[in-house]
């Protein structure tokens, strides 16, 4: 592989130990991946940051970097963790587990990094923040992010391991494969949504999702003709093709900001039924709101328009009689307004995390009957043994309406 | 006994059962504290993991290598196409990684199938016993 001189004294550890041993293993998943080299990245996001999921293990090998003295080569956001910092008991984690999860943020704080604590990094201000602009080369984790940052931002990202998003922002370097380069980006095959009549929800979005992770095996993006008329839905859609498939990026006409080729056509035209989203979606509804326990919306963290909705759905119905729990990204708090409408929502008997989420925090949700509008969270919270179930946002605003 | 040639992501030698499955997600999908896959039970400890795909979580990587510290690891993994997230993870925790075989070897594998990956990337199907 090609190193060019910064890269070998790093390797030769004249930069310290940290960065010669996250270069190195960069440069081995690159050599494995037959990577041409190495290329800079403008910003890192790092996930792989939650006790609950890493371990004493993870734990061990983020300090280790930290312990060494080493600061990031570039700017580095990061991950929900565990559970809410102002709030850690709302899960019911342990003294132990809060000290071990602390002791992960205290690592990343350590390096430099921008403690966000949210898998939403092109909703923040940290676009701006960092300067992250059209064609640059970003390290990011996160699946959902991953996909937004690609197929949005037009920041060229590979679905990076959480280890290795670290590495990169310790090194400045990630290697030269996949979707940093051109020709991986442009789409071959096309698939046509055949939308419902009443449109598209973010249910549906996440459903669709998973209907094309599983026809799509290539490397390049699918190109997908849909009409997302809500950011959530585009959120969602993201998010299916991160967990259900191994997708980095979708092209999306109109959405997608770089150009296609001239005279560009599709090696292949597939066309994805209503019906079959549809019945798809009808499959993983509940038949009876008495069969829920508790309520899920903010996977991945919940945004401001999201939030509104939200807020206004609540309030027309009233009273809420079911166990709800809503994620969203701290930073959101600094705007007044939105800190106003959060505390009316608690008022309203909505609970509100910060810095975590379900997926990634410890709450047992062992044997639950769990109602969520995220495919991402359908999965992941039934891999934790949950019963689960999928409906767009207004069908959980009335579900937790209802008692039983 | 059949043979068939892969390409090396993260060479080692080794022999073990293999199990199969056609697409995982190392975060979710698996209890890295026992080695077991949660829908079927079935354990990959100390097997040679057979997965045509992978899909899902970033947090795949750790979750090889804390499986490797904890000694609930798979002691090798082969697939139709390694992505990023499970190189990582099998560079990491050192367990060798083999990809790009063909259609005709996973036809040819099974729960419990017998498998020997070569250094230079060659993966041997011995004939079940039984």
């Amino acid at each position: 592989m090609y190193l060019d001189r910064r890269a070998e004294r790093i390797l030769n550890g004249e930069e310290g130990w940290a960065k010669a041993k996250a270069l190195e293993v960069i440069v081995k998943v690159g050599e494995a991946l037959g990577a041409r080299g190495l290329i800079k990245v403008k910003h890192a996001h790092i996930s792989g940051v939650s006790y609950s999921n890493i371990g004493d293990a993870g734990l061990r090998l983020i300090k280790s970097f930290a312990d060494s003295g080493v600061k990031f080569s570039v700017p580095a956001t990061v991950n929900p963790i565990g559970f809410d910092l102002e709030n850690p008991n709302v899960f019911g984690v342990s003294n132990e587990y809060v000290k071990k999860q602390k002791e992960v943020l205290n690592s990343l704080r350590m390096m430099g990094g921008d403690l966000i604590l949210s898998c939403t990094p092109y909703d923040l201000g940290v676009v701006q923040r960092y300067n992250l602009n059209i064609g640059d080369h970003v390290a990011w984790g996160e699946s959902n992010a991953v996909v937004y940052a690609n197929s949005l931002l037009g920041l060229k990202t590979n679905r990076e391991g959480g280890p290795l998003a670290l590495m990169a922002a310790i090194s400045g370097y990630t290697y030269d494969y996949g979707m940093h380069i051109k020709e991986y980006r442009i789409p071959e095959i096309e698939y046509i949504v055949e939308e419902p009549k009443e449109g598209l929800n973010e249910a549906l979005a996440g459903v669709l999702g998973e209907v094309i992770a599983g026809i799509h095996s290539l490397q390049t993006p699918p190109l997908v003709r849909v009409t997302f008329t809500k950011k959530l839905h585009l959120k969602e859609f993201f998010a299916a093709l991160g967990t259900a498939g191994n997708i980095a990026m979708t092209y999306i006409p109109n959405f997608t900001p770089e150009p296609l080729p001239d005279n560009w056509k599709p090696r292949e035209r597939v066309i994805v039924d209503s019906f079959i989203l549809k019945s798809r979606l009808y499959s993983l509804r509940p038949r009876d709101p008495k069969d829920i326990d508790l309520i899920y919306a903010g996977c991945p963290h919940m945004g401001i328009e999201d939030l509104l909705e939200l807020f206004i759905l609540v309030k027309s119905l009233g009273k809420i009689r079911k166990k709800f729990i809503v994620s969203i990204p701290r930073i959101l708090l600094l705007d007044r307004r939105i800190k106003e409408i959060v505390d009316e929502l608690k008022k309203l008997g909505i609970i509100i995390v910060k810095d975590t989420c379900l997926v990634v925090s410890p709450l047992d949700i062992k044997d639950l009957r769990v109602l969520t509008n995220s495919y991402k969270a359908f999965y992941y919270l039934s891999r934790k043994g949950a019963k689960t179930y999928l409906a767009p946002i207004d069908e959980l605003a009335l579900t937790a309406s209802f008692g039983g | 006994m059949k043979e068939f040639r892969g390409r090396i992501l993260v060479p080692g030698t080794v022999q073990a059962q293999a199990i199969v499955v056609d697409s995982i997600s190392f975060y979710g999908d698996v209890d890295p504290e026992r080695g077991v896959l949660k829908d079927s039970g079935r354990n990959i400890r100390g097997r040679i993991l057979v997965a045509k795909k992978s899909h899902g979580s970033t947090v795949g990587s750790y979750i090889i290598y804390s499986m490797k510290v904890k000694g609930t690891a798979p002691v090798a993994i082969i697939m139709e196409k390694a992505e990023p997230i499970v190189v990582a993870g099998c560079v990491l925790a050192d367990i060798p990684l083999v990809d790009t075989l063909s259609e005709e070897f996973f036809k040819n594998v099974e729960d419990g199938t017998l498998l020997e990956i070569k250094k230079d990337g060659k993966v041997i199907v011995h004939e079940t016993s039984q």
